[in-house]
């Protein structure tokens, strides 16, 4: 349903108007094999603890989601009323699949899920991120994160 | 997302991105990306599926060990099979249930809302054991502080904050969140489960919650108050429910 045609407009109208960054380059780092890789999650729901403020709309800060957070603790403060939100209330792992990537740490897929996943607002200008990203990729180093996972919604 | 992937591997660490809208992967560039087609919202497809996330985690991680970079893009091949609607399924609620005149006063309003919400509670809790939790609390007011809050709007007022840190047109943004939250779960509860559409499709057009949403849209369009204007008019109520269909 994600497919162009099968969006509602206006919402479709919009998504195809949404100006896409030229970002200079074509970053590559070749990544690790996966059964030797500790993987963390970047998520653009708005997750955040249920303790903390809303994300407010167009902020390019980050949260910090433990892995160990039950998903009980987590709520979504996304800006935008233009996605379904019937999945996420069902089962979390519908847009945030914590749960998923520790049952393939436990299989031997991965070697380890991060022990801090990381959640953005969406509808931010991605052109206002780039310290966040530096951030990010600063503590995902202190983790010894080898790969990350950038989930939307 | 596909942005922020080039950003943060432009920092050195590896990424894979799941996307939602296959034209801004093509535009962007990410380094390695997985389109899906599911809906927006729901990025791995199926909720209480853990075999169908599974399928979706997998081919998402496995073009890590892909060579051929630096732009790999490659579409998950299957849709999500509970996007199609549920033959047969009937809400517990319905638009028969409710009077097609609708309250002319912020009291009027609580008090009729108060007596739909009484009715979605019982299948609300259900929903809650059910899923282990509520997705509710954004606006840190309960529903019917919230519906009192917000139903001063609908006379002109510009009540102050209730929330310390959230601002008044935030306080009716996310309540507006929680109201919905709780129906949309509450209708979740037992089996058939409806589709995403049927969700949308009953929560608009048969509960009072809904015409209370559009009220409130309508009171933001003409507001003084720029922030309310804002959150009211376009966060409150999706377009193709602006009016009931």
């Amino acid at each position: 349903m994600a497919r162009m045609e099968e969006i509602p407009e206006p919402t479709r109208e919009h998504v195809a108007a949404l100006s896409c960054p030229e970002l200079p380059g074509s970053p590559w780092v070749p990544a690790r094999r996966l059964a030797t890789s500790r993987i963390a999650l970047l998520t653009s729901a708005a997750l955040h603890p249920r303790a903390q403020p809303p994300f407010a709309a167009g902020s390019p800060e980050f949260r910090e989601l433990s892995s160990a957070l039950p998903s009980s603790d987590l709520i979504m403060s996304h800006i935008s009323i233009n996605f379904d939100r019937t999945g996420f209330q069902r089962d979390i792992n519908v847009c945030y699949p914590v749960d998923r990537l520790r049952e393939l740490a436990d299989d031997g897929t991965i070697a380890s899920v991060a022990p801090t996943n990381y959640s953005v607002m969406g509808s931010t200008d991605p052109l206002t991120m780039t310290a966040t990203a530096r951030v990010i990729a600063d503590r995902l180093r202190q983790e010894e994160v080898d790969a990350v996972l950038l989930c939307p919604v | 997302m596909s942005a922020l992937a080039l950003l943060i591997e432009a920092q050195g660490i590896a990424t894979v991105v799941v996307g939602l809208i296959r034209p801004h992967m093509e535009r962007t560039k990410p380094p390695r990306g997985l389109w899906v087609p599911f809906p927006l919202g729901r990025p791995f497809g199926e909720a209480g599926s853990p075999a169908f996330q599974l399928r979706v985690l997998r081919y998402a991680l496995s073009l890590l060990e892909r060579e051929d970079g630096p732009v790999v893009l490659e579409d998950f091949p299957d849709d999500a099979p509970s996007m199609r609607d549920t033959p047969g399924w009937q809400p517990f609620l319905a638009d028969g249930d409710r009077s097609a005149i609708l309250p002319s006063s912020p009291e009027a309003w609580k008090n009729a809302l108060g007596v739909e919400l009484s009715r979605i509670a019982p299948a609300w809790e259900a929903a809650r054991r059910r899923f282990g939790r509520t997705t509710t609390g954004a606006s840190r007011l309960a529903p019917a502080e919230w519906i009192t809050y917000a139903a001063r709007f609908l006379v002109g007022e510009l009540p102050d904050s209730p929330v310390d840190g959230m601002s008044p047109a935030l306080v009716v943004r996310f309540g507006a969140d929680d109201l919905k939250a709780l129906y949309t779960e509450a209708i979740q509860a037992a089996d058939p489960m409806p589709s995403p559409a049927q969700v949308d499709r009953w929560f608009w057009n048969q509960t009072l919650a809904a015409d209370f949403l559009r009220a409130l849209r309508l009171a933001a369009i003409s507001a003084d108050h720029p922030g309310f204007k804002t959150a009211g008019s376009r966060f409150l109520v999706p377009a193709p429910f602006v009016t009931r269909t």
